[in-house]
């Protein structure tokens, strides 16, 4: 519950301090702070705060454009230009991410090698279970279907959380079909099918919510009749 | 936005060309401010518009959809057509008054083009925090999957909601009624950092996990590629932040100068460019929709089903 009790926190710390910035607003309005800007020279009573800031750009000597070293536009051009230097520059720092830091094959569990499973318990707080992908069931494997996989997940499963615990450990299931051998891009695809377990129960129907957060792939919607469907929807 | 950038409709009496009778010999160095026309701002509310009210409404209608990350996702889309409503009346109120048939110094004017500059402030605010809202909840999603249902309830997700609107709402009424202080407007541009900061560090977090997943299963299917479907989350990454950026940056860059070099040249050249940077602003709820709505294969669908529904007559539910 550590994890609800420190987004609890964060969304009241959010509050607390949305609620402090507005009592410091309207503190400073009942004392009548004076506005930092320059004031008003002559305020008529028509419009007055329209008068004061057309006073406000005019005020004191107008702005000479004489003796500019630089261009003139030289801020638009340089936020521009660094703007786009800065996206650029995190385009490739992520592009280098994802070519470096190859899995360390030694840390892998054998039955991961052999049987080739993939049910990710993903419990963050231990970074280690990232790291090693359990296989608590050895004869997943041999399961050839999704539906296989999922019948069985339920059976073991239980009647807790069931989907998005399902869709983990029926992942071997995707696996399989990249061992198959099937043409590069499909294993990329299939491959692409998994880069996020994004999977979220929502109540009857289980719908990939967000289906993964960083590339479109179509949900799996796991109705009691269109599961057949979406594994062909997914395979294709 | 009315006050700053002098939008409003009595900022038309606030001419630029003041300077330009004193400076005679500098006219071909000044800086004029550069105009967008109205059809330009009039044409992107209306795609603003159009888009966020189909995404409303497709969250609205389908059951499927009512789901906490759905909710802030319609929360964006409505943020979104209100700040286009407001822009396009504003546009609208002030072509009435370039043509004369309404008083610029009117007592009732001036309070429309409060309420107006408000309901703009609100929704600039309201978007910046739907985006917060919706990395968080994407970040739960993640990384607390097993207890993300415990997490953010359907009633603690309309909590959220609630408090967001609520405190737009106020801070709109505030910024308008204080926008002249420098507290506002610092207020205004560390929550836009903060907010950046946020969002850029909750992406890369999931970035990462994501990429090290890819590893994981590369390494047990032996090795296939799968650098595309890398460089297509790096795509994503880097379109979603660096829309977000280029859209809002220019607009609190202006902020800031407005506040920290009023008199500077170089300031006043980038202050003329105001309305340049409302359109990006602008645009920037055109793109949401395509960024976050239409990535989803549900709402996709939900979509495809409103429109045969409006074509054949026999409308069902879509739920």
């Amino acid at each position: 519950m550590s994890a609800e009790s420190s987004f609890a926190s964060f969304f009241a710390f959010i509050e607390c301090f949305g609620i402090k910035l507005f009592l410091i607003l309207v503190v400073r309005l009942l004392r009548g702070a004076p506005p930092v800007m320059p004031g008003p020279r002559n305020s008529s009573s028509g419009a007055p705060q329209y008068v004061w800031e057309y006073e406000y750009y005019d005020d004191g000597e107008p702005v000479s454009f004489e003796g500019l070293r630089a261009h003139r536009y030289s801020i638009v051009i340089g936020f521009w230009v660094g703007l786009a230097v800065f996206v650029i520059f995190m385009f490739f720092v992520l592009t280098l991410l994802t070519k470096t830091g190859a899995p360390h094959q030694e840390n892998l569990d054998p039955c991961e090698k052999h049987h080739h499973c993939t049910s990710c318990t993903v419990d963050t707080n231990r970074p280690q279970d990232l790291e090693s992908l359990t296989c608590p069931h050895p004869r997943q494997h041999e399961s050839r279907s999704l539906i296989h996989c999922f019948l069985q997940e339920e059976e073991q499963g239980g009647a807790g959380l069931r989907s998005s615990k399902v869709m983990r450990d029926c992942s071997g299931f995707l696996l399989q079909e990249a061992q198959k051998g099937k043409r590069p891009e499909q294993d990329a695809s299939v491959l692409t099918h998994f880069t996020i377990p994004n999977f979220v129960n929502s109540e009857n129907s289980f719908t990939l919510g967000e289906d993964d957060l960083l590339l479109c792939e179509p949900p799996i919607i796991l109705d009691n009749k269109s599961h057949l469907h979406s594994i062909h929807h997914t395979n294709s | 936005m009315g006050v700053a950038g002098k939008r409003s409709i009595a900022s038309l009496q606030s001419p630029p060309s003041s300077r330009m009778i004193n400076n005679t010999n500098a006219n071909e160095t000044d800086c004029k401010e550069v105009k967008i026309p109205s059809q330009i701002f009039f044409a992107i509310a209306m795609m603003t518009l159009g888009e966020n009210l189909l995404v409303v409404v497709a969250v609205i209608r389908n059951r499927k959809l009512h789901s906490p990350m759905y909710c802030f996702i319609c929360s964006l889309a409505l943020f979104n057509t209100i700040s286009s409503l407001s822009k396009t009346w504003e546009n609208i109120m002030l072509a009435f008054t370039n043509t004369g048939h309404l008083d610029k110094r009117g007592e009732s004017i001036r309070k429309v083009d409060d309420v107006t500059d408000s309901l703009l402030c609100m929704s600039f605010i309201g978007s910046i925090f739907s985006f917060v809202a919706i990395a968080v909840d994407r970040y739960i999603t993640i990384f607390h999957a097993l207890r993300y249902h415990n997490i953010m309830t359907m009633k603690r997700s309309l909590m959220i909601l609630a408090f967001i609107w609520t405190f737009c709402g106020l801070s709109g009424v505030v910024m308008v009624m204080f926008f002249h202080t420098v507290v506002i407007i610092t207020c205004l541009i560390v929550f836009f950092l903060v907010s950046l900061v946020l969002i850029l560090f909750l992406y890369l977090h999931m970035f990462l996990l994501a990429r090290h997943h890819a590893w994981k299963i590369t390494a047990l299917s032996g090795g296939a590629t799968q650098q595309r479907s890398d460089l297509r989350g790096v795509l994503t990454l880097t379109i979603l932040f660096g829309v977000f950026v280029a859209c809002w940056s220019p607009f609190f860059l202006h902020l800031l100068i407005i506040m920290v070099c009023p008199q500077n040249p170089y300031c006043e050249c980038y202050r003329s460019l105001f309305e340049v940077n409302l359109v990006f602003l602008m645009s920037h709820a055109v793109i949401d929709p395509a960024i976050y709505a239409f990535r989803s294969a549900e709402l996709r669908r939900t979509f495809r089903k409103m429109f045969l529904c409006c074509i054949s007559t026999p409308c069902h539910s879509l739920a």
